[in-house]
């Protein structure tokens, strides 16, 4: 499966506005950090670990949804069941692994969904309505299209190493990262040297406000999904 | 019109010893390009063809810097004091790495890219890309992800990218590069289609068959001048044998000679039993219940893209895990982990298999066994070396070296790995005559050695020049497999001709 920004639509059955998504990936990041679970905050937070299963079954990534809810599930069981009722060592070896995966899974399937259903187009022009400038829109854009590249030239890479046996012979971690790193380095950096000319040739640089054809509009679905983002922040900071 | 007066330019470079020098770049350049003129631009690996469409497209002195004297201008205006994005709107540039030259993953997207930065309002470029998408016949390729696409099919969207504002001037670096021949044709096509429309094309090639019927004129460049300028009935009447002393790629595929090369064939086989493999996507693969390639052979693995070429490249490896196929060597079975032991691919982009600080050394890690001293391999590995013509570079870093003296430490790791097979993923792609013979003999050496060679390619030039037998691959399967002799070879050059 390809990470980075999509490529596009078909598979979509519900796509919110850009602004939509980055207004809830920001809410869920907050919220799902702090490890409070009483009153309001209970309620919050089981709301935010719901949201990344929601949309990534809208996107049609079932596999993926499916893999969440178990391993969010089996987490927030470790964490309530579990826990205490163990005590020293095993205390902790429960605590660790629960309580990063109950923090951070939810922020970071809410990024994986976030970058994959916007397009490049998609966000440069929520962007520029967000009248965000183009010294950090266009480097930002650069860099989510260079994932799915960075990840065809690490496949590459590491069939490489396959073929030359290199992992079974190096027993050095730093080493082995460094051979990995190495040819990465040198052909992305190459890469990105050919894409900035040709951006260049295509009048990337010229000024002036760049029109779009891909057209981004607020729902009355976004206004509610940004205000009910908005809300369940604010909550979360007076209680 | 473009006009060129006595034009120098030197880029700058910043060499290992942290020195700034200057280097590769043209030499006194006079030459006019009139409005609707078709120019084709050729010769060795950095002469100076490249230089050229940088200074159209103003690529130079915007983004590579360097020394330039002389002056260059469009229709009086003078390039280097134009804005890059002011010139953009008269020339529109094709690049040579499909890979690097898209901006957005969405295909629609990148095609619109160019109009969205002239603020053409939204309506009038969807009506443009549809025209555009009707024109050149490609709505089958709108709204898809490019890094699903094909490199030809990725050359047609950015083509399609500059027919959308149809500028007057268009100028391709090695557009072929990455191509099959029936993407070349296409290709081809497009060029036809924008002579036709009068736009002034210039384009860098080495491969030049397809453009015999287009080029109006042709210039052979020589460390930064041209040497050699041809019109259209002259480049049209070169034959194999003037092409191949003025060094450079033929202007026909029908005419190239087999080179007569000793059929000094063992009677064993490799034989390949049940390599099917499908992709994730249930759609590409292969299926190949049985096959026998001649052991010690040099085979050329043939078919367009798509056919399934790099996947049994990629299966013979053993890179797929998944691949239930045995491979008998020497009649010794081998399932794919086992053949990760007895097989090795010099890949189309060699970076990715250079992983340490010298040539010296990258050889080294490719001698696993553990029994061996140090010295010993050390040793062994200058041998190898020597061999390749890579002595002087023995101390130097892998990614210091130019694109063929990396791919020869790629083959020298490929020698002193032991391993029996070795696979080419498209070795030629993109080389000039030179490097191609090169390559074809550094193939043979290897092929006295003792091994036995698959070589992916889609440069019949190459085939002819080095290769004693042909697998033609179609959707997966094995349509065609015979040895490469006087007799076959029309039967290999019509599957070139007629894509």
């Amino acid at each position: 499966m390809q990470v980075g920004f999509q490529g596009n639509t078909k598979n979509t059955v519900f796509d919110p506005d850009p602004r939509a998504k980055l207004a809830m990936l920001l809410a869920v990041n907050i919220i799902m950090i702090s490890g409070g679970s009483a009153g309001v905050e209970l309620v919050l937070r089981i709301i935010c670990a719901a949201l990344p299963f929601v949309l990534l079954v809208s996107v049609r990534h079932y596999r993926t949804a499916v893999i969440y809810l178990a391993a969010m599930g089996a987490a927030v069981f470790g964490e309530s069941c579990i826990l205490p009722h163990t005590s020293g060592i095993a205390g902790i070896l429960v605590l660790i692994p629960c309580g990063i995966l109950t923090r951070f899974m939810a922020g970071y399937m809410m990024c994986w969904y976030t970058v994959r259903s916007i397009s490049v187009s998609e966000f440069v022009t929520a962007m520029e309505k967000m009248h965000v400038p183009y010294f950090i829109t266009i480097p930002m854009s650069v860099m989510f299209r260079y994932f799915p590249t960075l990840g065809e030239e690490y496949h590459a890479v590491s069939d490489a190493m396959k073929m030359r046996q290199i992992g079974r012979t190096v027993k050095d971690p730093l080493t082995y990262i460094e051979y990995v790193l190495v040819p990465i380095m040198m052909s992305t950096v190459r890469i990105a040297d050919e894409l900035s000319a040709a951006s260049l040739t295509k009048g990337l640089s010229a000024g002036g406000r760049r029109t779009h054809i891909c057209e981004i509009k607020l729902t009355l679905a976004d206004l509610f999904i940004i205000a009910g983002s908005a809300v369940m922040i604010v909550l979360f900071f007076v209680y | 019109m473009i006009v060129f007066d006595n034009v120098s330019f030197e880029y700058t470079a910043v060499n290992a010893d942290g020195i700034t020098e200057y280097k590769n770049g043209i030499n006194g350049l006079d030459l006019t390009v009139r409005d609707g003129e078709f120019v084709v631009l050729t010769g060795s690996s950095g002469c100076g063809k490249t230089t050229v469409t940088r200074l159209i497209n103003g690529l130079i002195p915007h983004y590579y810097s360097g020394k330039l004297e002389g002056s260059v201008t469009i229709d009086g205006k003078s390039v280097p004091d134009t804005p890059i994005y002011e010139t953009a709107k008269k020339v529109g540039s094709v690049f040579q790495d499909p890979r690097s030259q898209f901006f957005n993953v969405n295909t629609t997207d990148e095609i619109a890219f160019a109009a969205e930065n002239r603020c053409i309002p939204p309506e009038r470029i969807k009506s443009l890309i549809d025209s555009t998408a009707a024109e050149m016949q490609l709505a089958h390729l709108l709204d898809r992800s490019i890094f699903g696409l094909s490199g030809g099919e990725k050359q047609l969207v950015a083509c399609a990218g500059i027919n959308v504002l149809s500028p007057d001037i268009i100028v391709l670096d090695e557009p072929s590069s990455n191509l099959d021949s029936g993407a070349v044709e296409k290709l081809k096509a497009v060029l036809g289609a924008w002579k036709s429309q009068g736009k002034t094309i210039i384009i860098a090639e080495h491969r030049l068959y397809f453009l015999r019927d287009l080029a109006d004129r042709m210039l052979i460049f020589e460390n930064g001048r041209v040497v050699r300028e041809l019109d259209s009935a002259a480049v049209s009447a070169l034959s194999y044998a003037e092409t191949d002393s003025l060094g450079i790629r033929p202007m026909s595929l029908s005419d190239i000679p087999q080179c007569s090369r000793l059929n000094n064939r063992r009677a064993e086989v490799i034989s390949f039993e049940n390599f099917c493999f499908t992709y994730k996507d249930g759609k590409h693969g292969i299926n190949i219940p049985k096959l026998e390639l001649p052991a010690g052979g040099i085979v050329a693995v043939i078919g367009k893209n798509g056919a399934g070429k790099s996947t049994l490249a990629r299966n013979i490896c053993g890179l797929e895990k998944k691949c239930r196929g045995v491979m008998t060597l020497d009649g010794k079975p081998l399932n794919a982990k086992q053949r990760l032991n007895n097989c090795y691919m010099i890949m189309q982009d060699v970076n990715h298999q250079l992983f340490t600080e010298s040539v010296r050394d990258e050889v080294m890690l490719s001698m696993t066994d553990k029994t061996v001293t140090d010295d010993v391999k050390s040793a062994k590995a200058d041998e190898i070396l020597l061999q390749l013509d890579l002595a002087r570079f023995a101390d130097t870093h892998p990614m210091a070296l130019s694109g063929g003296q990396k791919q020869r430490t790629a083959i020298a790791s490929g020698i002193a790995s032991d391993k029996s097979v070795i696979i080419f993923d498209e070795p030629t792609s993109g080389l000039d005559l030179a490097h191609m013979k090169q390559v074809a003999a550094e193939i043979t050496k290897l092929h006295e050695m003792g091994k036995t060679i698959l070589i992916v390619t889609h440069d019949l030039e190459f085939i002819m020049a080095c290769c004693d037998h042909v697998l033609m691959l179609e959707q997966g399967s094995v349509v065609r497999n015979y040895p490469l002799t006087a007799e076959t070879s029309g039967m290999l050059k019509s599957f070139f001709m007629n894509a």
